[in-house]
């Protein structure tokens, strides 16, 4: 059940990314009007004026039988409306109504759910994500916004790496690295301000401005080093998307079942058994894990398994690792034209389609080598020092879902894999948790490049450039008054009249 | 307005009344107290909007004098002088009368800071200031000084704790009676002058102080909260004995740019002008300051004085070894005098003559009058409301350095809103506010009110959020029409004006929009215009006048048919085209906190019991602060996010019991129809 709330609801585990992908469809191409229905004085909000819609999966990924989607914002009627056909009326308030959830654009059906409608419940503001406990800390000072955060994650934490990254992230080295960019961003600003507003009359230093130069330069760097983190704490807190994917009976299904200790696929030695989406969450070494099991890759005339492949190749793209799994009986019994083979079909399921000949990402992707109690042990091995000598290959796993042989070595490189997904919580820098503070951060990033657009040529324009900048990261670290900046020109300057 | 000429001076002091027994009446809808720049502006504006005012000042020759440096505007305060005037105010039209020397500050740094400012000729700008105060129907001048201000049990209709009713002069006899007071004191509020070690009291050097009385009923009988603040002047220096071939002239702009939307030209000739004169302080100086300290109790009092206008001797203590910037600036035409501004200093008479002789310029200069410091209280503006009301007391308003600004731009800004809301009130209309979001003027006694200072406070231009929106050359858009439409304070004949520049702008802009051509016919058209290669899709006019090397001119004279008759607004219409995607971005923002401050807090609340979840913190500056709206509440400093959620809940919460009140009260008188 998943439960389109709309602002919300439920449908079935299996059915929330298209629910997903079809909302985001349809809140992004709708305009927000620009009316806005309340203003947002929330902390994590002030200066969000645009009135965005937002929305979000309530309920955590995978493990859950039961989804909440909740949307909010001025457009949340207008998507609640278009997913739920109901043209003209919205349901009756806080009652639950079941309806078929259909994507706005193809109209197709996505799922029955729940719908519930809630109006004008503080229209526009966030309800506190965290507990009673949380609000009062933050709001006596004890806690920043991104201390909060934190402990909202803490609480959620399922895995021990998720724990730890929550454990840092509240004692605040997230915290303090956006404190500090606000605080090299609230210099960049004073110093363009002081020479916007005193230098005609006093001795601002020349060079002021190529000092500024510098410092947006050098953060504009670091902001960038930031958001490439390619999104490994937003990972750790939602979960490493891994995809099985391969030609259809080269035991991809068996594997899934192997690896969560029970038959969540129906396997069978019939090709094209799977043809939707299977997931399961796991804890692969205290990491989170969000496997998917796909239809098998081939051309089918059946209509619903065609619709499979579809989302299978779907799902790869988006994913973060793939497991890329070969049935090892239908390999070429030559090793070199097995490697051959080999890289052929890697290309074929990890390449997106419509650029065949672009380079697969190799660090995305494991070769799963399936059924390989079938293969001589010679051939197994000339084959490993074939694809040895092929360069830009993904590591090779041999396993056996039936004997579970090699199951251990290949979880050990599953591990490695995630891990460097992730990336250590402990070890490297604070890295990006929240999807809302990723866009915080790409705007922040845009707005700087503002200030260098403008400035030789309007300096009030790219002032406007750092002071976007600065806010966009307020809404993150905290709100920066006019004041804060005055001080630190009166601090940093001799200024007379 | 330049093709008047101001009366002589003589013939002013002739019509106005040197004694309140030759006062026509003794009853008039608006008092204002003081003939600064702020009671000027104030006075004037009251009788625009209808009221019967009188404006009462120690002196009148002293009506309209520029007290401390001979210039007006700059940036931040140039654009408060752009809509001071755009609301039909007096001190841009003085500055187009009387400025000797004209230029656009932050020229190269973009429209929406540039800063325009002149140097004035004291003696015109003075004379400019009485004879408009004359020539303004409805408006009395009376001399004298005010010995108390008369408070009454309030109206119980709205909210305060007292209600003005007059005044009475020292030396008269019969009181005044008035609906608003407007009180523009200045330095004059329990002032004292510091030079070395002499402390006298006093506002101004060579005018009598004020009395006591006036300081004594604001404290004692209204209850309000006082600070004291301090400022000084620099002495004034004998143009001939300063070596002029010493300091680096700085020549005005070429083609003088008036202050006033109504004007254009200045009185002044462009080839009349006169230059200033920068140099710089020398070790010497700083040695000087050094020694003398243990004579000069100014710079040793505690009271605060202002970090961005500080005395010599609190620049080379807080930044020593550093050579500093004296500009020497003319005090008019025929003037002998020069004003050595970023010299303002209180040590005794002989050494500020040791002091100013260590800089090479004035090796042998004379001082013509010694500067000297100035304390003075001011009433923390927190407890104004955004009418610059005295929030406890009906009717009592006040402006300028009373409530803790330094500078005659933010003085007048102040006076004029100040004068409309007092004659609002007195001819019982409703008081209207500025937004920060439409203003200068507004973003000035936002600030003061609901954050209070605690120095004395100036405008800077990055005080204003909305600054690219917020520019100089839209004063008259964003403030004329509703001026006049709204507030009541614009003449006709400047509405009319504004309208015809607001068609001709709207128009001019709808050609340009609507000027489409492909890049290929664009570059036949502009061959000199530099534009990428790759773009092959539709440009439009207003596309096209964002390119840098793009002016108005340009387009023209490509396409003189359509555009040609829209030359008088070139500068304009380039300024339009570069920012409008900016400011369309900042409208958002604009709606969010409009929508804020249209969200009033009750002023009965009691923050200290209310029954939310609020810190002692926030209590204690929402108790302190009272700001009338959410908006004013989130700006200040201290208040939590959370504390912004609980507040707002609470009010809108309250404001929905209000509404289903209401709607139950016709209701209910159904009810006793039917029965």
């Amino acid at each position: 059940m998943k439960c389109l709330v709309s602002n919300h609801m439920i449908m079935l585990p299996s059915m929330f990314r298209g629910i997903w992908r079809a909302a985001v469809g349809n809140l992004r191409t709708r305009r927000t009007p620009a009316r806005r229905l309340v203003s947002t004085c929330d902390g994590v909000q002030v200066g969000l004026a645009d009135a965005e819609t937002i929305f979000a999966l309530s309920s955590g990924h995978g493990r859950c039988g039961v989804a909440v989607v909740r949307a909010s914002g001025p457009a949340s009627s207008t998507a609640l409306r278009c997913m739920t056909r109901l043209t003209r009326n919205l349901p009756p308030p806080r009652k639950a109504l079941l309806r078929s959830i259909t994507d706005p654009q193809s109209k197709e059906v996505l799922d029955r759910g729940l719908v519930f409608w809630f109006p004008g419940s503080v229209p526009g503001m966030r309800p506190a994500e965290a507990g009673e406990f949380t609000r009062r800390a933050f709001q006596a000072g004890k806690l920043g916004l991104t201390e909060v955060e934190g402990l909202g994650d803490l609480i959620h934490a399922e895995t021990e790496a998720q724990r730890r990254q929550a454990l840092r992230q509240m004692s605040g080295d997230l915290g303090r690295l956006y404190q500090d960019w606000s605080h090299k961003l609230k210099r960049c600003l004073a110093h363009v301000e002081a020479f916007i507003d005193f230098s005609e009359d006093e001795l601002i230093e020349d060079g002021v401005l190529n000092q500024v130069d510098t410092w947006v330069c050098d953060l504009q760097a670091e902001i960038e080093r930031h958001l490439q983190d390619e999104r490994r704490g937003e990972r750790l807190r939602t979960g490493v998307q891994v995809v099985i994917a391969g030609a259809a009976n080269a035991g991809k299904s068996s594997l899934l079942n192997t690896l969560c200790q029970r038959p969540a696929a129906i396997v069978s030695p019939i090709a094209g058994t799977t043809r939707d989406i299977v997931e399961t969450a796991l804890d692969i070494g205290g990491f989170p894990v969000l496997l998917s099991d796909t239809a098998g890759l081939r051309e089918s005339p059946d209509l619903v398994e065609r619709e499979g492949v579809r989302r299978a190749r779907e799902r790869v793209d988006q994913a973060d690792l793939t497991l890329v799994v070969v049935d090892c009986a239908h390999l070429p019994s030559d090793a070199e034209q097995a490697a051959t083979f080999l890289e052929g079909h890697l290309r074929s399921v990890l390449s997106p389609q419509e650029q065949p000949e672009s380079v697969f990402p190799a660090e995305r992707s494991l070769l799963v080598l399936n059924k390989t109690d079938l293969l001589p042990e010679e051939q197994r091995l000339e084959l490993d020092w074939e694809l040895r000598r092929v360069s830009g290959l993904p590591p090779v796993c041999h396993i056996s879902c039936h004997t579970n042989e090699g199951l251990q070595d290949f979880l050990a490189v599953l591990h490695r894999s995630v891990k460097t997904l992730c990336g250590d919580p402990l070890s490297c820098a604070p890295t990006l948790t929240q999807a809302r503070h990723r866009a915080h951060l790409q705007q922040c990033f845009a707005a700087l490049a503002q200030y260098q657009r403008y400035r030789d040529i309007d300096l009030a324009l790219a002032a406007e450039g750092v002071r976007l900048a600065l806010t966009s990261l307020g809404r993150i670290t905290g709100h920066v008054g006019a004041e804060e900046i005055l001080d630190i020109i009166f601090k940093d300057f001799c200024i007379g009249k | 307005m330049l093709t008047k000429k101001p009366p002589a001076l003589q013939s002013f002091l002739s019509l106005v009344s040197r004694h309140s027994s030759h006062l026509v009446r003794q009853q008039y809808d608006v008092i204002v107290v003081g003939g600064g720049h702020a009671g000027t502006e104030a006075a004037a504006a009251a009788a625009r909007v209808g009221a019967e005012t009188l404006l009462v000042s120690q002196k009148i020759e002293t009506i309209g004098a520029l007290s401390c440096n001979p210039s007006l505007g700059g940036v931040g305060k140039g654009q408060l002088v752009k809509e001071v005037d755009a609301l039909d105010g007096l001190c841009g039209r003085a500055g187009d009368w009387a400025g000797i020397h004209f230029s656009i500050l932050n020229r190269r740094k973009g429209p929406a800071v540039w800063g325009p400012r002149a140097q004035l000729d004291r003696q015109r700008y003075r004379e400019f200031i009485q004879s408009e105060l004359l020539s303004t129907p409805r408006l009395t001048v009376l001399e004298g000084s005010v010995e108390e201000l008369f408070v009454s049990e309030p109206n119980p209709e709205e909210p305060g704790h007292h209600r003005v009713t007059g005044i009475r002069l020292a030396n008269g006899s019969h009181p005044i009676s008035a609906s608003s007071v407007v009180l523009t004191t200045g330095t004059f509020l329990s002032g004292s002058l510091f030079m070395g070690q002499s402390k006298s009291p006093g506002g101004r050097i060579g005018d009598a102080p004020s009395s006591a009385g006036l300081s004594h009923t604001l404290r004692e009988r209204l209850g309000l909260r006082t600070g004291r603040l301090r400022t000084g002047t620099p002495p004034r220096i004998v143009k001939d004995s300063v070596d002029l071939s010493l300091a680096n002239v700085h020549p005005p702009d070429s083609h003088p740019t008036p202050f006033s939307f109504l004007n254009t030209h200045t009185h002044c000739k462009p080839e009349e002008q006169l230059p200033c004169y920068l140099t710089y302080t020398t070790p010497g100086v700083e040695r000087v300051v050094r020694e003398s300290l243990h004579l000069n109790c100014h710079i040793q009092e505690d009271a605060k004085g202002p970090r961005y206008c500080p005395s010599i001797e609190s620049r080379v203590l807080r930044f020593p070894g550093r050579r500093h910037q004296v500009w020497l600036e003319p005090e008019g035409v025929t003037s002998d005098i020069l004003y050595p501004q970023g010299l303002s200093m209180t040590m005794p008479p002989d050494v500020q003559l040791r002091l100013i002789r260590e800089i090479p310029a004035m090796h042998r200069a004379e001082i013509h009058t010694p500067g000297y410091g100035v304390q003075y209280d001011f009433v923390c503006p927190t407890q104004l409301s955004p009418a610059l009301q005295v929030k406890s007391t009906q009717g009592l308003f006040l402006a300028g350095q009373i409530n803790g600004t330094t500078g005659y731009e933010e003085a007048a800004a102040q006076g004029l809103w100040a004068g409309v809301n007092a004659a609002r009130c007195a001819l019982s209309r409703p008081t209207v506010a500025l937004s920060r979001t439409e203003s200068y003027i507004g973003v000035l006694i936002d600030d003061l009110v609901s954050r209070g200072v605690t120095e004395p406070y100036r405008m800077f231009t990055s005080r204003a959020e909305f600054r690219t929106s917020l520019r100089p050359d839209n004063a008259d858009l964003r403030l004329t029409l509703k001026g006049f439409e709204e507030v009541g304070c614009v003449s006709i004949v400047r509405y009319q004006e504004a309208v015809r520049v607001r068609d001709s702008l709207q128009d001019a802009l709808a050609t340009l929009q609507a000027l489409a051509l492909s890049t290929q016919n664009w570059r036949k058209k502009l061959p000199d215009m530099r534009m990428s290669e790759v773009k092959n899709s539709l440009l439009t006019g207003m596309d096209v006048l964002r390119y840098n090397d793009v002016s108005f001119e340009m387009l023209a004279s490509a396409f003189p048919e359509c555009l040609s008759h829209h030359m008088e607004f070139s500068q304009r219409l380039k300024i339009e085209a570069v920012y409008r995607p900016h400011c369309n971005l900042q409208k958002k923002e604009i709606e969010r906190i409009q929508k804020e401050e249209n969200m009033s807090l009750p002023q009965d609340i009691n923050y200290l019991t209310l029954p939310v979840s609020l810190s002692h913190e926030v209590r204690e500056i929402l108790d302190r602060v009272r700001p009338t709206t959410l908006g004013a509440a989130t700006r200040l400093q201290g208040m939590t996010p959370a504390a912004i959620i609980h507040l707002f809940n609470y009010v809108r919460r309250t404001g929905q019991k209000e509404r289903r009140s209401h709607r139950n009260k016709p209701d209910q008188r159904e009810e006793r129809k039917s029965l």
